[in-house]
């Protein structure tokens, strides 16, 4: 909590954060993000020098109290599962800061580090390699519990069948291994795994991308269950909008590494702020073409993050782009529609966001 | 513990393997050989296996019997009995007793007094010698085809007709013993036409007596019955089977140590630095391609100039280069798998290092190292015999395929064509099993093979 006091608005990092970042201050967040950032040395020459970077993570900052889903999308390559790394401490952030409870994971270590990691867990998106082949689903999911010691063998293996149970999976698959499951029951079976610890937050990484379209939303319904039994705090990350929808509470749009515009669910879908949000929005599927919007589009490819464009990074592909948004950087701001609660604001990193 | 259970996915590569019979069958007989040869002392051994001497079974494996164990004559030059038997010579003295024994038996009847006359002259005729596959300890010298019609002629030369009837006879030349026993055999040497020499040499070289006509030649000998030397003798007299199978017992092993030993360091390093990454692997992989590029041959010359090469010393420099060509599939592997989520995952709830290593990604990595074993193994082999050809090799005397190889390329052995078949068959056929399991553990192991997708 110490950590927390000091971290306010003000600190350097989290500039991107805007004024929705520094209204929230902890209380009710579990989960604060503060300009996190996530560059990749681009390496060359014999000895492996540093000639470049990619921005895989460029200054995102949100909060996530505790029982809700945020949900993170974004196109493919926007930096979403180093995004997840990052805050699950797989991989340590260049700058920034994830507050955790106030800890902040991204420079803990040691001891430290290892409590927090029982409080985060990660479902991952492809069920075929997140279980390890040569491990029986029951060593799988008690693997958590052993490297954290927690309870006997027997005790152990008693919550593996309550947990195999719990995802809809019998007690007696403890013995089988993973090839003898169907990508669905695979991903269940990542869930448990996940559960083992009773975490307080879980990240999951597209966790139905890989999934048949009807398995999909028996996935979701299991994770929204679990969510409403144990009080799970979620960040749910996709590429897919139309998932959101039916899991979040608050949804973030992830654009080059950066957060383009964020709000409670119903606001983001009703009345979208942002070019590149609109055009997600468009591109959903609708059964009745009447209801389409007139938003065009997106034109072009997604640019690389080690050059990210200057100014507006989305101004290359925007129908709305004008002279300005080549030099001024857009930052996150409160949208007029936000409502008072500063957890659920609405913000936009737009220059023309009152504008469209 | 865990670890050496076996997960399905191997047990399946396992049975695929054993479906494949071509590779299998390669495997089971390469395994024999292997086996086979560190049974090599008794398969090849110039001691006898079991002696029966006299109602009493003897062990020479296990003992040291001198001549006079068995009142067995010394040889001529050292005249006292407290030498090794020579057992092959046993053999075929107590086998003459025993001919002789029914022989004048049939001549004299059985009676009891001429029975118990015959007991007393042949005391060793119920006695006998079971020698091992191949009579032949590798480094023993055999001159006996150079030697044998010189014996006998002299024994002839002193009028000791019956001498030499029965040396012949002992050593299996029966036509030649049958001719001495009735009589016929000066007349036959006496005939200018047969023997120009007028000695049984003479006799043997012109053709006239097919019984003995590869006799009188110095070694390498060709391959013949009469002595077991299956594949003919080298240059110094020495059996070729028997040194092949030693050649392949010391190579084998050779190959195993060094496969083992590279293995394991090869696949320590490999997975640090894959699983470390970043700098220290590049620098390290900098520095293991410059080790790489030292030539192994101009090391080992340099050290064989410097020091008697040695089994030990060969297996160290080679193993110092052979591990190297390891780490590069480790540390590709380690790359590989460390990215995969599973991994990602035991990393999030904090497992550690050496639980992710060895719990999760060595057992997931380790696939292409077993298919590259076969290969490994075999590359070993041949380079130990390119080293024993070159003269780099394990000193003089040890039984070594390359050294073989050697003598069969010399000019004036050009015509033994034994010499040649016998090291380049092994060669050969070692190669061929050898890539029979190789291409068979490889498609055994073939992840397309059992990967499942729904
Ligand atoms: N370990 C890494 N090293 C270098 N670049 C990386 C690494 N991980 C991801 N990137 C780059 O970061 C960007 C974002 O990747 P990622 O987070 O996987 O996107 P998403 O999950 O949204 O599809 C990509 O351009 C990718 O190439
Ligand atoms: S700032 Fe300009 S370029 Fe960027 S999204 Fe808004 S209008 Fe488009
Ligand atoms: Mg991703």
């Amino acid at each position: 909590m110490t950590q927390n006091a000091s971290g306010g608005g003000s600190s350097p990092e989290s500039t991107a954060g805007g004024g929705a970042g520094s209204a929230l201050q902890g209380g009710d967040a579990l989960l604060q993000v503060r300009g996190l950032r996530m560059h990749y040395p681009v390496r060359g020459g014999v000895l492996g020098g540093r000639i470049g970077s990619i921005r895989a993570v460029d200054g995102v900052s949100f909060s996530l109290r505790k029982g809700e889903t945020l949900g993170l999308v974004g196109e493919s390559g926007c930096g979403k599962s180093t995004l997840a790394r990052a805050l699950t401490r797989l991989e340590t952030p260049t700058a920034g800061r994830v507050l955790f409870e106030g800890k902040d994971i991204a420079s803990a270590s040691g001891a430290e580090l290892f409590r927090l990691r029982r409080e985060i867990q990660m479902i991952f998106q492809d069920p075929y390699s997140s279980l390890n082949p040569r491990m029986t689903v029951g060593e799988i999911i008690r693997e958590p519990l052993a490297v954290h010691r927690l309870g006997t063998k027997e005790e152990q293996l008693g919550k593996v069948r309550d947990l195999l149970e719990t995802v809809g999976l019998g007690a007696d698959m403890v013995g089988r291994y993973p090839h003898e499951f169907s990508g669905g029951q695979r991903q269940r079976i990542g869930v448990a795994r996940a559960l083992a610890l009773d975490p307080k937050l879980v990240i999951a990484d597209e966790p139905v991308s890989a999934l048949d379209v009807s398995v999909q939303s028996q996935v979701l319904n299991l994770m929204v269950r679990l969510q409403r039994e144990r009080g799970l705090t979620y960040v749910f990350i996709t590429h897919d909008l139309s998932v959101v929808e039916h899991v979040s509470d608050t949804v973030a749009i992830m654009y080059l590494g950066r957060i383009v515009e964020q709000g409670p669910v119903d606001q983001i879908f009703r009345s979208p702020a942002h070019p590149y949000t609109r055009a997600l929005l468009e591109a959903i599927p609708v059964p009745d073409p009447r209801q389409r919007k007139d938003e065009a589009p997106v034109k072009g490819e997604t640019p690389s993050p080690v050059s990210p464009p200057p100014g507006c990074p989305f101004h290359p592909r925007c129908h709305h782009a004008i002279a300005e948004c080549r030099s001024t950087v857009p930052e996150l701001e409160v949208m007029e529609t936000s409502g008072a609660d500063p957890a659920h604001a609405h913000t936009a990193a737009c220059i023309r966001r009152h504008e469209i | 513990m865990v670890w050496l259970r076996i997960d399905p996915i191997t047990r399946k590569r396992f049975e695929r393997f054993r479906r494949i019979k071509r590779g299998y069958y390669s495997f089971l007989i390469l395994l024999a050989a292997m086996v086979l040869s560190v049974f090599a002392p008794y398969l090849a051994e110039s001691r006898a296996l079991i002696v029966w001497h006299q109602g009493l079974p003897y062990f020479p494996t296990f003992e040291y019997y001198t001549m006079d164990t068995f009142a067995q004559d010394p040889p001529p030059a050292w005249g006292m009995g407290d030498l090794e038997t020579e057992y092959l010579r046993l053999q075929r003295e107590w086998r003459l007793e025993g001919f002789l024994y029914d022989r004048e038996l049939g001549e004299m009847g059985s009676s009891p007094d001429a029975l118990s006359a015959l007991d007393a002259k042949y005391p060793n005729h119920g006695s006998f010698v079971v020698m091992p596959a191949i009579p032949w300890d590798p480094y023993q010298s055999d001159f006996w085809s150079n030697e044998i019609l010189n014996e006998v002629d002299l024994l002839l030369e002193a009028g000791d007709s019956e001498g030499a009837e029965h040396l012949a006879r002992r050593d299996g030349l029966e036509e030649l013993a049958d001719v001495i026993y009735s009589g016929e055999v000066r007349a036959l040497i006496a005939d200018p036409g047969r023997s120009p020499t007028g000695d049984l040499k003479g006799l043997a070289r012109t053709g006239a007596m097919p019984s003995i006509a590869g006799l009188g030649v110095v070694p390498p000998n060709a391959p013949g019955w009469n002595r077991r030397h299956y594949l003919g003798t080298d240059s110094q007299g020495r059996d070729v089977a028997s040194r092949l199978l030693y050649g392949f017992r010391i190579s084998i092993f050779f190959a195993l140590f060094l496969t083992i030993f590279s293995q394991v360091v090869g696949t320590v390093i490999g997975s640090v630095q894959g699983y470390v990454g970043g700098r220290f692997d590049i620098v390290s992989q900098r520095v293991l391609e410059v080790l790489l590029s030292i030539p192994f041959l101009y090391v080992v010359i340099i050290m064989a100039a410097l020091f008697q090469p040695s089994f030990w010393l060969l297996l160290g420099i080679m193993a110092l280069f052979q591990w190297i060509g390891i780490t590069f599939f480790m540390r590709t592997e380690m790359y590989r798998e460390k990215t995969r989520e599973y991994c990602l995952a035991a990393r999030s709830y904090g497992a550690s290092h050496l639980r992710i290593i060895f719990r999760h990604l060595l057992p997931n990595a380790l696939t292409p190292l077993v298919t590259f074993t076969p290969f490994a193994v075999v590359a070993a082999i041949f380079s130990l015999t390119a080293l024993d050809y070159l003269g780099y090799g394990l000193p003089a005397p040890t039984p070594s395929w390359g050294e073989l190889i050697d003598q069969a390329l010399q000019i004036e052995n050009r015509d033994k064509l034994w010499l040649t078949f016998a090291p380049f068959g092994a060669l050969t056929i070692t190669l061929v099993l050898v890539v029979f399991i190789g291409e068979s553990v490889r498609e055994a192991f073939d992840p397309k093979q059992y990967a499942k997708y729904e």
